[in-house]
């Protein structure tokens, strides 16, 4: 199947933020969306963009069962290894499933990582959750590693109340 | 002893910075995984699009280490994005030297992240803590962190250069 792969502009918003709640809804979490279109519009595309986006799109007589022509979609941005230097960290990958083994997956990851070794980058880093198995059988042949499993470090997270707390210096 | 202060990193602390990066390598039994150099903090860190912030905490003169360092204990970190809820604060590395524990600079450093975090209205800090590191895990969860991997499932990958180049050229 004809598809390309492009970097997101401000248009893409709408069908990125589709896209978002598509990939919430299989990671069984929809309800934890807050992002609407418009922050994405601020956060995305503003002088200080905090993430960077590529789109998958195929031609207009591919489309989709609702009639979309962008079909997935990649997040990432930049990070920083105090042992490695910089790094580029893929937030979410998506393919709609009717557009799936196809290779845009492969595709889209292909251009994040060629995106990342242009920027100097040596090393792309992601999560999964663990009772994803088809995602992990996909990322596992494109040569990638379990940090969890074989070092042990766990992903951890302050928010709300707690980091309320923690920026007032309370205990 | 009471006296230090925490300030934002500057070009001149670049050696400190490595070297404080490496001794936390070095308790977390990585050290030899460390391969960035000053140059590389320096272009990274302080140039017109940094990779990172920094902040340190420095002692005066007079209660300098054993060694005759002024820099204590440090804080790296960026900002990235959930697209469930918006812009967060990455804490990559947070130490302070076992000479000076105890006197609270971890404490207020991870206080001054947080009130950054707070300020550029930030959903949360994340960061990764390595399992057996129990007594990091329970100055963490005293503060209300959540253990992501254990309570969600989600688990950290990484695809190191070698790999990178095959994929981007697939």
């Amino acid at each position: 199947m004809d598809f390309t792969i492009r970097a997101a502009t401000l248009e893409d918003c709408k069908d990125i933020s589709r896209m978002i709640l598509e990939l919430a809804e299989y990671e069984k979490a929809s309800d934890q969306v807050k992002i609407t279109q418009r922050d994405l519009e601020q956060d995305g595309f503003s002088k200080n963009p905090f993430f960077h986006g590529i789109i998958a799109e195929v031609p207009e007589h591919h489309k989709s069962r609702e009639g979309h022509t962008k079909v997935g979609y990649s997040l990432y941005f930049y990070t920083y290894s105090s042992w490695k230097g910089r790094a580029v960290y893929m937030e979410d990958l998506y393919v709609m499933p009717e557009f799936r083994g196809k290779g845009i997956g492969k595709a889209l990851m292909s251009k994040v990582s060629q995106l990342g070794l242009a920027a100097g980058c040596t090393q792309l880093n992601f999560t999964v959750l663990d009772w994803n198995k088809s995602s992990l059988d996909f990322y596992l042949k494109q040569g990638c590693w379990d940090v969890t499993s074989d070092l042990g470090y766990h992903c951890m997270r302050c928010e709300g109340d707690a980091l309320e707390h923690l920026a007032q210096g309370d205990l | 002893m009471a006296s230090f202060i925490l300030r934002k990193a500057e070009p001149k602390d670049v050696s400190d910075i490595l070297r404080l990066i490496k001794e936390l390598a070095k308790f977390e039994e990585m050290e030899e995984q460390v391969v960035l150099t000053e140059k590389e903090l320096l272009e990274d860190g302080f140039g017109d699009h940094p990779f990172y912030h920094c902040v340190v905490a420095e002692v005066p003169k007079d209660k300098q280490s054993v060694e005759g360092y002024t820099v204590v204990g440090f804080a790296m970190y960026y900002f990235t994005y959930d697209p469930w809820i918006g812009k967060l604060l990455y804490l990559e590395d947070f130490y302070v030297m076992k000479e000076f524990r105890g006197y609270g600079i971890g404490s207020e450093i991870l206080k001054m992240l947080s009130e950054t975090a707070v300020k550029t209205r930030c959903s949360g800090m994340h960061f990764i803590v390595a399992e057996w590191n129990t007594s990091s895990i329970e100055f963490y969860k005293r503060r209300g962190a959540a253990d992501l991997s254990h309570e969600e499932g989600w688990h950290l990958y990484e695809i190191d250069k070698c790999n990178l180049l095959k994929m981007s050229s697939k």
